[in-house]
């Protein structure tokens, strides 16, 4: 008895270790040797790659000069002025971060209405439109490429429409402007989802209590209403700054090589296998992105929390009969919902048309008929539609097996306090920090070329290490469905559960774990989601085997052209990959997963 | 065996002081109430003894053992909280036998009849299928109490255990509690904020204070001899002076110029008050006495004997409390609280009398 009691009682701790561990193995580990791998020549710790990089004008435009020739800025600035200011290029660094905050604003704009709608009017649908904003997390990017190209390209669904009447056809595509729409299609949701919940915690009474002392509605919203939604604004939109500074996919499938971005350039290094220039930018980009968070996390904790624990206004009614038509605000809420179901439904349903639709606008089945027999080919090479299917079911599989008693651990650690919540948040938000294009790249140099230890080289096979890929990303998502509900549980149940005997361990598995079940399920649904639609890492890592997954053949068939220049077999790629997506979707909202705190 | 007994156990959270240096002792089979303010320590006080918290310094032992650092479910305690924290995924019976999960039914039953045993004795027969919260507050409170003492458990603890629920079923609940108590001659510590609840059902109090106990004793000892004017303040209602003793036989007391007669013993230690060194002439002391020692009459009246010291005040606010009257009669600057029982309360100008026998000299006066 005794002796199970020590057994039981080492099996918790035991569980941090060995999750911090896979994390340090998984994360931290591949990650650090990206940096060995810029930062270290020879076993020497030295700065020349970075140098080089950043003393190149490709990589930072007029400010290579900083780093190239400091004691010559104050005459680049005077050539520069008598030159009469010319457009200056910033670099790879520098459009980089200017799509990114393009991208952002877009994604603000198209946000914020959306979370005005949802905070203050009551309509049908209004919950459904709510849990859907949650889409953009396990919707595949590769995906929403796709249908961006069924709906843009020229024989998508867009140009179809316009030559109904006539016009076009026009290109649309391989344009900044589809880029940051895309980014905007997928980062918007969140900033709705992050403001909308800021906003509907603002406390009734305090904004009557305003208006009662005679402030306008103006100055109630000004004093009352803002400083409830600056902070979610402000983390919706560094986040996707963020997001979009290390967006991958979309800009690999989207743009054309004047439109790369650092994350695209690191994949074309690794292709060109230039390891170290590719590690140095690597580096480089996981350390601004880094700082940025770091710079808003310190700005943040000087923040008060004015977070509203009230009862928030009562919502109105967004249709009243006929009046609808009189009220500005509610037509433009009309407005914009056309607006959203265009960008948001457009590229989804552009993909399920274009998957059955002939260049000449009938019907086919050809799309799937060519994906069986892709199938059935033997050469070399083929991305086959079963293998990929069967590689992102069985990587799911493995996500979930180890990314969800990984997020659980990590949240029974985040909702702890004290030094163990601190260290829960941190191994928590650095993974948010770093792309998977550069957790890719580590797993790549650190497992699948091997790392020596004790004069071994060990190595893991690519199959292995994708499914670490997957669930060094996948097990955040798990700690943030299941830390809140675990948090939520009164502290009284496991204390009422060891008084009467059960070890802490027993406690958390028969009362603990069984009151989150729900939230553990869902939890679960994200991993398995995220692992289905993980492309970043994956695409580095499947390079040249049979280890591919959905989006990575996905991305073959965007490629493929042997059923001459149309989307057809990606499409209906896609349109599989959706289906099976949407099914992880559905499990989520029925267990009830909320991606918010 | 299975008294607690506590000592001089010190706990912090984040280095603020909840508890310093608390020794306790109850004995086996006796009925135990920490009562203070929220936030005091009683809390704590309960949860060290259950093993939730550790002491930072000091020791707790159950049972004759040293129990200082076993975790909760290696102490053989009973735990009932104030929200009853039933396990919601658990049917009535599932979470009274849950205990039984890991220790034995004592009196070599088995789990099914110890379960209907327990059902059986908190009147709750018969509900064993029932989901918890289809039960109301006093229902659950009593599933939880059964819950808490299936495994047989050396000590019972109880959290506020009646403070979410209303007046009149806390009152008959505390009745109930007390009977199963008796009946089971188990060791019980119960923790309160309400002191008419600590009064009612305990064999001792524990008043508590700032982390500290203040005084330890029979409902009667606190109530009549509050050792500290903490103690005189919280429990019950009561007047409070202070002033200093002056020379005499009987002791006296000037209060704003009026002499206040001391008893010649104090009831507490049975020694003469005089020969006291505390009470030496030229001390401040405190001084109390509860509104129902003091008899009030018009003005004029008859409500003092020969010995008895007289103020003259008047009423300002009648209340009416079913069985009696509480006055609240202006006397100088102060207002003194009476209680009087009655068909109709003096009212206007009043003359109000105090027995010496009835002044209790409350512990805390310094030195003129």
């Amino acid at each position: 008895m005794a002796h199970t009691g020590r057994l039981e009682r080492a099996v918790l701790p035991a569980a941090v270790t060995a999750t911090l561990a896979v994390i340090g193995v998984v994360f931290y580990y591949p990650v650090a040797t990206v940096f060995a791998e810029a930062l270290l020549v020879g076993g020497r710790l030295t700065v020349d790659p970075l140098v080089s990089v950043l003393a190149d004008p490709f990589y930072t435009g007029v400010a290579h000069h900083l780093v190239a020739d400091p004691a010559g800025i104050p005459a680049g600035v005077r050539e520069w002025v008598s030159a009469g200011f010319p457009s200056v290029d910033f670099g790879l660094f520098g459009f980089t971060a200017y799509q990114a905050a393009l991208s952002t604003v877009a994604s603000v704009a198209l946000g914020l209405p959306g979370a005005y709608v949802l905070a203050r009017f009551d309509f049908r649908g209004r919950e459904t439109l709510r849990s859907l904003t949650i889409v953009p997390f396990v919707l595949p990017s590769i995906l929403v490429v796709v249908g961006f190209m069924a709906m843009f390209g020229r024989t998508g669904l867009f140009n179809d429409l316009l030559g109904t009447v006539g016009l076009g056809p026009v290109e649309v595509l391989w344009t900044l402007e589809v880029v940051v729409l895309a980014h905007a299609f997928y980062n918007a949701p969140l900033v709705t989802r992050l403001v909308a919940t800021a906003w509907e915690s603002v406390d009734r009474q305090q904004i009557e209590s305003a208006r009662a002392i005679g402030a306008s509605p103006t100055r109630a919203f000004l004093d009352v209403v803002i400083p409830v939604i600056r902070p979610a604004l402000l983390t919706a939109a560094v986040l996707t700054f963020v997001f979009t500074f290390m967006s991958f996919p979309i800009v690999l499938a989207l743009g054309t090589l004047e439109l790369a971005t650092v994350e695209v350039w690191i994949y074309a290094r690794v292709q060109a296998l230039d390891l170290t220039e590719a590690a140095t930018l690597a580096t480089l980009e996981t350390v601004l992105s880094l700082g940025l968070i770091y710079l808003y996390l310190r700005y943040e904790s000087r923040q008060r929390a004015t977070t509203g624990a009230g009862r928030a206004p009562p919502r109105e009614s967004l249709v009243v009969g006929w009046d609808t038509l009189r009220s500005p605000v509610r037509l433009a809420a009309a407005g914009y919902g056309v607006v959203v179901a265009v960008v948001f439904l457009g590229p989804l349903v552009s993909l399920l048309i274009e998957s059955v639709t002939a260049p000449d606008g009938s019907f086919t089945t050809a799309y799937y008929e060519f994906l069986l027999a892709q199938q059935a080919s033997t050469a070399v090479g083929t991305a086959r539609p079963l293998p990929s299917i069967l590689n992102s079911l069985l990587y799911g599989a493995g996500t979930l097996l180890l990314a969800v008693p990984m997020g659980v651990v990590v949240a029974l650690l985040a909702i702890r306090g004290g030094r163990g919540s601190r260290l829960a948040e941190t191994v928590l938000s650095a993974p948010l920090a770093v792309s998977g294009i550069v957790v890719g790249l580590g797993l790549l140099q650190a497992m699948v070329f091997g790392t020596v230890l004790f004069g071994y080289r060990l190595t893991a096979t690519g199959r292995v290490v994708i499914v670490l890929a997957h669930a060094a990303a996948a097990y955040p998502f798990v700690t943030r469905t299941v830390a809140p509900a675990l948090g939520g549980l009164d502290s009284r149940y496991r204390d009422a559960a060891r008084s009467l005997g059960a070890s802490r361990l027993r406690a958390f598995v028969d009362i603990e774990l069984r009151l989150v079940a729900g939230a553990v399920l869902a939890g679960a649904a994200f991993a398995f989601a995220i692992s289905v639609g993980e492309f970043d890492s994956t695409v580095l890592l499947a390079e040249g085997t049979d280890s591919y997954t959905m989006p990575v053949a996905l991305e073959r068939y965007v490629n493929n052209r042997s059923l001459g220049p149309n989307l057809g077999p990606a499409t209906a790629m896609g349109t599989v990959l959706l289906a099976i997506t949407a099914l992880s979707f559905v499990a989520i909202d029925r267990l009830g997963g909320r991606w918010e705190q | 065996m299975s008294g607690v007994t506590l000592r001089d156990v010190s706990v912090a959270f984040d280095g603020v002081p909840a508890l310093s240096d608390v020794s306790l002792s109850v004995a086996d089979g006796e009925f135990f109430t920490l009562v203070g303010p929220s936030g005091c320590g009683k809390t704590t006080t309960l949860r060290t003894v259950a093993g939730f918290r550790t002491p930072d310094t000091g020791v707790v032992e159950i049972a004759g053992e040293d129990a200082t650092g076993r975790p909760p479910e290696e102490r053989n305690v009973g735990v009932v909280f104030q929200n009853y924290a039933l396990f919601p995924h658990m049917s009535v019976r599932e979470n009274v036998a849950y205990g039984l999960r890991f220790r034995d039914p004592p009196g070599g039953v088995t789990t099914d009849e110890r379960v209907a045993d327990l059902l059986e004795l908190v009147d709750m027969a018969g509900t064993g299928d029932r989901d918890p919260e289809a039960l109301s507050g006093g229902q659950q409170q009593r599933i939880a109490l059964a819950r808490a003492l299936a495994p047989g458990p050396d000590v019972l603890l109880l959290d506020e255990p009646l403070s979410a629920l209303d007046a009149r079923l806390r009152e008959r609940l505390r009745v109930v509690i007390r009977d199963i108590q008796q009946d089971q001659g188990i060791t019980t510590i119960y923790v309160t904020h309400d002191q008419a609840e600590a009064l009612a059902i305990s064999d001792r109090v524990a008043v508590i204070a700032d982390g500290g106990v203040e005084q330890v004793g029979p409902p009667e000892e606190i109530y009549r001899e509050p050792a500290t004017r903490f103690v005189a303040e919280f429990v019950g209602d009561n007047n409070l002076f202070e002033g200093a003793v002056s020379a005499g036989d009987p002791p006296e007391v000037t209060i704003d110029g009026t002499t206040l007669t001391l008893p010649e013993t104090d009831l507490a230690s049975g020694s003469d008050l005089a020969s006291e060194a505390g009470l030496a002439s030229g001390r401040n002391v405190v001084l109390s006495v509860r509104p129902e020692d003091i008899a009030v009459a018009p003005r004029g009246g008859t409500a003092t004997q020969a010995d008895w010291t007289t103020l003259d005040a008047t009423v300002e606010t009648s209340e009416f409390l079913g069985d009696a009257y509480r006055l609240h009669c202006r006397w100088g600057d102060r207002t003194l609280l009476v209680k009087t029982t009655g068909d109709a309360p003096p009212d206007g100008d009043v003359t109000l009398g105090i027995d010496p026998a009835a002044v209790t000299v409350v512990d805390g006066g310094d030195d003129a």
